[in-house]
């Protein structure tokens, strides 16, 4: 951070981009909103004709909808990964990055959460996943990891929903105090009567210090829950010791990708450079290389277990991913999360505006073939080659994946015309204070 | 020196705005010197200096609020799971236990977490005071969440010389009373 940077600066670019709306973003949000369209109305044919718009074919009956939850769940790691683990390890750069990242969390739980409801069909009846007892007097199966995932999930969205906010009001404070009329009442309202009191300050600080400890085991607790989902079942291909830490590697992979895919952009159309550096993409595309390091091994490692195991229906499985009807899949999982991503490992790519964009775009492509390759592959290739099939996505769900994109992209839109997207007080706190010391030591 | 608020009968409200931050330690460091202890310092960021010279290292209570949120929230998502299981006792292949601890630690830390989270916010905001709707009108002051520290006493009693003779000579840029 320039050390020429001073606070009313920091307030003044920081503030800048707020609620004046360019072009670029009018075009942008409408684009979002036609593609929510198209998720609204093909979800609303769903609703109206019933699961049966959708590709399953038995027994493939987890498809589009599970695979894109995983993914969103996935997505949704790295903010809190930023905002929480690197605040305990005092890392330093997440600074200028983490309130965007946290806000990307928060709208990753928010699309993957829509998709239990359009998976089960009947979204009317999702209220059933909680635990009440039904008029049968029949209770919710504790031992299912269906039932440990509702928790997970919502634990996570819970808890980083605070976390985001409680970081946001002393900057909600700050937008409170250089806006006017209406506009000032309801930031008055959201900074809850925030003025930077001593007393406030002190239990502030330490409050955000137990949020990040209680947010951190959570970061990597969620994604092996979702992976529990899979690897408690005993289907070929899922029922694997090796999936939580896989699962979690996976989603800081993606989540970081997501985040560099989101901030090149804001960085550059917000002038934020003084804030954002191309040190911080580097940072975050390291990130990326050790966990897509620890995916390509994962992917090896599946095989070697499958092999190992002597397990013909296990073995099967993983010999049909790569020959079978979805060997474009698999390809296309190991071209883009283990092949193209090893261009980071030169510096002059992972520097790139060009080089770190079309990157994380292509991982987060990875990603999501990953999890529909693990997911469909191994549902259509199970047991009893009677019941093999090939499951192919519908246009029905095709056009709600593309809904799930605009869905987040929407409130990612709205959230940097009315919040900070960058920590202003915790950019301030980079800064070395304004001290009478310097001043007169400059003056002579 | 202006006069903005009112005289109460326990003295006038005092502000000093501050540019620099060793101007407004220097500022609380004269005032405890001189036995002064009832003022409010507000500021941008936090600085650990204003907490020390403030608090003395004494650690913030929200902590026993984290504390008993994830003690009662892991009992009762514990409790939850177990009693559920022992209403409705279904019939478990391989003779596995009704109450199983491995599964049930999985929602049993998720209600921890989430617990010690929401116990810890309400201490936040019960110790912050927050909502704070009725702060003094002297410390709701812009330039506190911009770039200018302060020194705010509700009440001078009856030093009120004093106290802005100390903010002045310790280099607040304004000091106002009234």
């Amino acid at each position: 951070m320039s050390n020429k940077l001073t606070y009313a600066q920091v307030n003044r670019d920081i503030m800048r981009p707020l609620f004046t709306p360019t072009m670029a973003w009018h075009g942008l949000m409408a684009l979002a909103l036609l593609g929510l369209a198209i998720g609204g109305v093909c979800w609303g044919i769903q609703l109206v004709w019933g699961l049966g718009v959708a590709g399953y074919h038995p027994p493939v009956f987890w498809g589009v909808y599970i695979t894109t939850f995983v993914f969103w769940v996935g997505i949704g790691h790295a903010g809190t990964l930023i905002s929480a683990i690197l605040f305990l390890t005092r890392s330093r750069w997440r600074t200028g990055i983490y309130r965007a990242a946290e806000a990307m969390t928060i709208f990753a739980v928010m699309t993957a959460a829509l998709f239990p409801a359009i998976h089960v069909g009947r979204a009317w009846q999702a209220y059933w996943l909680f635990p009440y007892p039904n008029q049968r007097q029949l209770w919710q199966n504790f031992k299912s990891p269906l039932m440990w995932d509702v928790f997970a999930v919502s634990t996570y969205f819970t808890v980083s929903t605070v976390f985001f906010f409680i970081g946001l009001v002393p900057d909600i404070a700050a937008v409170r105090d250089n806006t006017r009329g209406y506009t000032q009442k309801l930031y008055a309202a959201m900074a809850l009567g925030w003025h930077g009191t001593d007393r406030q300050w002190r239990h502030y600080m330490a409050a955000y210090g137990f949020f990040a400890a209680l947010a951190t085991p959570l970061v990597l607790s969620v994604h092996s829950v979702v992976s529990w989902d899979f690897a408690m079942a005993d289907t070929p291909g899922w029922h694997s010791t090796l999936f939580p830490p896989y699962f979690v590697a996976g989603a800081i992979f993606s989540g970081c990708a997501m985040v560099i895919t989101l901030m090149l952009p804001l960085q550059r159309v917000f002038k934020l450079d003084a804030y954002i550096h191309i040190w911080h993409f580097e940072h975050l595309a390291k990130l990326c290389m050790f966990t897509g390091g620890i995916l390509t091994y994962s992917y090896g490692c599946e095989y070697f277990i499958a092999w190992y195991s002597d397990n013909p229906y296990e073995w099967g499985t993983f010999v049909d991913r790569v020959v079978g009807k979805y060997w474009w899949v698999f390809g296309t999982m190991v071209l883009c999360n283990c092949t193209i991503p090893l261009l980071w490992w030169f510096k002059r790519v992972r520097t790139s505006f060009a080089g770190l964009f079309i990157v994380s775009i292509v991982i987060n492509i990875g990603m999501w073939f990953e999890r529909y390759n693990i997911i469909a592959s191994s549902l259509a290739h199970s047991f009893d080659p009677a019941a093999w099939v090939y499951y192919t996505p519908t246009y029905i769900e095709m056009g709600i994946l593309v809904g799930s994109f605009a869905w987040f992209f929407t409130w990612f839109l709205l959230f940097v015309k009315i919040m900070p997207s960058v920590a202003i007080a915790e950019i301030k706190e980079t800064l070395r204070p304004p001290l009478k010391h310097d001043e007169e030591a400059a003056a002579k | 020196m202006s006069s903005s608020h009112a005289m109460g009968a326990s003295g006038a409200t005092v502000k000093a705005v501050y540019k620099h931050l060793d101007c407004l330690l220097q500022g609380i460091h004269d005032l405890q010197h001189a036995g002064l202890k009832d003022f409010t310092v507000l500021s941008p960021i936090p600085r650990h200096e204003i907490d020390e010279m403030l608090y003395k290292g004494e650690p913030s209570p929200v902590r026993w609020f984290t504390l008993a949120g994830g003690i009662l929230g892991g009992t009762m998502i514990f409790s939850l799971a177990s009693l559920t299981h022992a209403n409705w006792p279904m019939i478990i292949p391989g003779g596995k236990p009704l109450v199983s601890i491995p599964p049930f630690l999985v929602v049993t830390f998720e209600g921890t977490i989430l617990w010690a989270s929401m116990f810890t916010l309400t201490g936040l905001l019960k110790f912050c005071g927050l909502p704070a709707m009725n702060l003094h009108p002297a410390m709701k002051d812009p330039r506190f969440t911009n770039d200018c520290f302060g020194i705010v006493f509700e009440r001078s009693g009856n030093r009120l010389d004093e106290i802005v003779h100390i903010l002045e000579s310790s280099g607040a840029t304004e000091v106002t009373h009234g």
